[in-house]
């Protein structure tokens, strides 16, 4: 029981961090239907600007550094790349970002070299004990950042007008612009806002507790583990990100332990084929209707 | 929706890159002082080839290997060189991938007499019979019993699956397991892995050991629910035959779950980069075993390269890799000097010099080797070394050079054949 308990607080924790991940693939698809491959490498650049600038300015100012940093590449990506190619196919944008990604990705691997930086400084491997159970603070700050910010982000959907924008934008794009939403500005602020969690996520994947290694090109591929989590949650759903994300950390602990480690990484897969043969457009997504 | 799943799919597929052999014949002409030459030699030259990982899970290690490499070509020009010839080394980088290795060994097999150092288990296992049909020499950096079968493979120190015998033999000793315990291995898939868990198995049928066997790859790198799982099976033990940055995971979640039973590890399993990572505070659980000496090593020779690696201006760190790249080259120097006394720089020359050479010296920066057993490790010492942040290379000796009972009752896969 004590071995069960532990796992599922293992999955819960790394779950936050998917969620946190999967919440930025949702946000630029829902504004764009773009699917954006380039998410991994957004989270590598925070990671670097923080390693980079950490023994300069200090952890804290380079974590903020980070994130935003990663935030503005996502907007200089949209800003240069994407948005001078409005009538594009959004499949032919997804192609785009993934060259994007191999490029940044290749340059940071490059740079870094040799070593393999861990850059959770403020939680990293400080593990609390609660009775007979383990929990890993960065495993908990994540839980508590991300439902703060998936709060946020929720409110901000909601009740502002970007989210008002957004939604409408999402619902039918020819309406939106014919009602004046300004196309343009919803989608850069969508990138921006994918671009600080990934900012935000990379500080808790590139530690002990969350991935066992440091920065490098380990990180992007969690990055990209956390896209089934968007797929199986549905690709148009915030909430959808949240629940996908939670299930992915939790059948990789629980598959993991009960039937193997290598049918772990299968396993999850796996859940999000069954998920997307009973409900092709994920848990939560958007059922297309299409008149005939 | 479709369409995006098929991107993704799409995405997920990767081309494959497929080497073609090159030509592989051998052109050979007297040259310099009497001497015939081969493939990688001219009048003026030695060319051994390194193909290394600098980008790969190995690439500490593999760093420390080639500053050895590279230390020991400086000395040996430095007095004049090899059979009055200089030694250079044409090194590439795979990565730790097998299919980028195929790739750039028909690059690399022209230009090279042999292969002073080929970086890992799947690496080596992908090229072993190019190199056998090439006759080109091989010490790998890969300590696998299963390599021994291809006569032109030497590995120098001890094999991975003797390796965890004799660590078993030196837990039991001090009484950290005992006959009957349960005892967890993760093992990463492929030779060295699969390597490692003979040992294992050896020793846990000897001693009746219950052996909870986990596989994983190299590109794994949190393995806390492994640890969580080994907690729950009350294990006694952790074996690893993984890269060190598993091994990371697994002394940092051993102490986080309170689990706190020693680890043991292979000769690849610790990089002194641990002792930066957040895993550092719970190092002190872990013992590996291998034959060449740590850094920090209290023997003439060690000091004698400690100091020639400060010299140089290496900016990595020093690690167990740099003495054995030493080593190895120097085992190499003596073969090569043998071939030049026999007039044959040939392939052949250097693989009948090899066969020759029935030990070398190295200033004992690796364990005394015997190469007169076709099949069989060249040694079954190894010491038990402990991290130790204070020291040069980041560990220490905790039980000098040794063989146990069981590791010299073991029989390796191709011993005797």
């Amino acid at each position: 029981m004590e071995t069960f308990v532990q796992l599922v607080v293992n999955g819960l924790g790394k779950g936050a961090v998917f969620a946190l991940l999967a919440l930025g693939f949702v946000i630029i698809f829902k504004a764009t239907e773009v699917v954006n491959f380039a998410h991994g490498s957004l989270v590598l650049f925070g990671g670097y600007l923080v390693v980079t600038l950490r023994d300069s300015i200090g952890w804290a100012g380079a974590a903020i550094v980070g994130v935003v940093g990663a935030g503005l590449l996502a907007l200089v990506v949209e800003r240069l790349l994407l948005s001078r190619s409005k009538l594009a196919d959004p499949f032919s944008l997804a192609l785009l970002t993934i060259g994007v990604d191999v490029i940044v990705t290749e340059e940071i691997v490059r740079r870094l070299g040799v070593s393999l930086p861990f850059i959770g400084d403020a939680w990293d491997a400080k593990p609390i004990q609660v009775g007979g159970i383990t929990l890993f603070r960065t495993h908990l700050v994540a839980l508590v950042v991300a439902t703060v910010l998936i709060t946020l982000f929720f409110l901000a959907f909601r009740y502002s007008n970007w989210g008002i924008a957004m939604r409408a934008q999402a619902e039918n794009k020819e309406a939106a612009a014919l009602v004046g939403i300004r196309s343009g500005r919803v989608t850069a602020t969508a990138w921006l806002v994918a671009g600080l969690l990934a900012g935000v996520a990379v500080l808790f994947i590139a530690t002990q507790d969350f991935s066992g290694a440091g920065l490098s090109r380990g990180t992007h591929s969690i990055a990209l583990a956390a896209f089934p989590a968007a797929i199986l949650g549905g690709l148009d759903s915030t909430a959808g990100a949240v629940a996908g994300g939670i299930t992915v950390g939790l059948v990789d602990a629980l598959a993991t332990h009960y039937v193997s480690f290598a049918f772990a990484k299968s396993a999850v897969f796996l859940v999000m084929l069954v998920v997307l043969v009973v409900r092709p457009s994920g848990l939560f997504g958007t059922r297309e209707t299409t008149r005939v | 929706m479709k369409r995006i799943l098929a991107l993704a799919c799409a995405s997920a597929l990767a081309l494959a890159a497929c080497g073609t052999k090159g030509g592989g014949s051998e052109e050979t002409g007297e040259g310099a002082g009497g001497v015939q030459a081969g493939v990688g030699v001219t009048d003026s030259d030695i060319t051994l080839g390194v193909m290394t990982d600098q980008t790969g899970p190995f690439k500490n290690l593999s760093t420390g290997i080639t500053h050895g490499n590279e230390l020991w070509v400086k000395d040996v020009n430095a007095s004049g060189g090899v059979c009055g010839r200089d030694v250079k080394l044409e090194i590439v980088d795979h990565g730790y991938k097998a299919d980028t290795a195929k790739t750039l060994y028909p690059q690399i097999e022209p230009k090279v007499a042999g292969f002073v150092q080929v970086v890992g288990s799947p690496i080596m296992a992908a090229l072993s019979s190019d190199l056998e049909s090439d006759e080109a020499t091989v010490t790998p950096a890969s300590w696998s019993s299963e390599l021994l079968g291809n006569p032109y493979v030497m590995v120098v120190g001890t094999t991975y699956d003797v390796e965890m015998i004799d660590g078993l033999s030196y837990l039991q000793e001090q009484g950290k397991i005992k006959d009957g315990d349960t005892v967890g291995h993760i093992y990463i898939d492929g030779e060295y892995g699969a390597n490692g868990l003979r040992g294992s198995r050896y020793y846990a049928e000897q001693h009746n050991l219950n052996l909870r066997e986990v596989k994983i790859t190299s590109s794994d790198t949190d393995l806390t629910n492994i640890v969580t799982g080994f907690k729950g099976a009350g294990v006694k033990a952790i074996l690893l035959t993984t890269t060190p940055t598993q091994t990371g995971s697994v002394a940092a979640a051993n102490e986080a779950l309170g689990l706190n039973v020693p680890i043991l590890g292979n000769n690849p399993t610790f990089d002194p980069l641990l002792h930066d990572s957040p895993a550092a505070g719970a190092l002190d659980k872990l013992y590996v075993v291998a034959s060449s000496v740590p850094f920090s090593a209290d023997i003439p020779k060690m000091k004698e390269v400690a100091g020639k690696y400060e010299k140089a201006g290496y900016s990595e760190p020093p690690n167990a890799g740099v003495p054995y790249g030493y080593a190895v080259a120097e085992v190499w120097g003596a073969v090569l000097r043998k071939a030049c006394e026999n007039k044959d720089l040939t392939r052949a020359g250097i693989h009948k010099a090899l066969q020759e050479t029935t030990s070398a010296d190295t200033g004992d920066l690796v364990a005394k080797l015997d190469f007169s057993q076709p099949g069989a490790p060249a040694t079954r010492q190894v010491y038990v070394a402990q991290p130790d942040a204070s020291v040069p290379g980041g560990m220490k000796y905790v039980k000098p050079l040794f063989e146990s009972p069981e590791a010299k009752e073991y029989q390796a896969p191709h011993q005797g054949g």
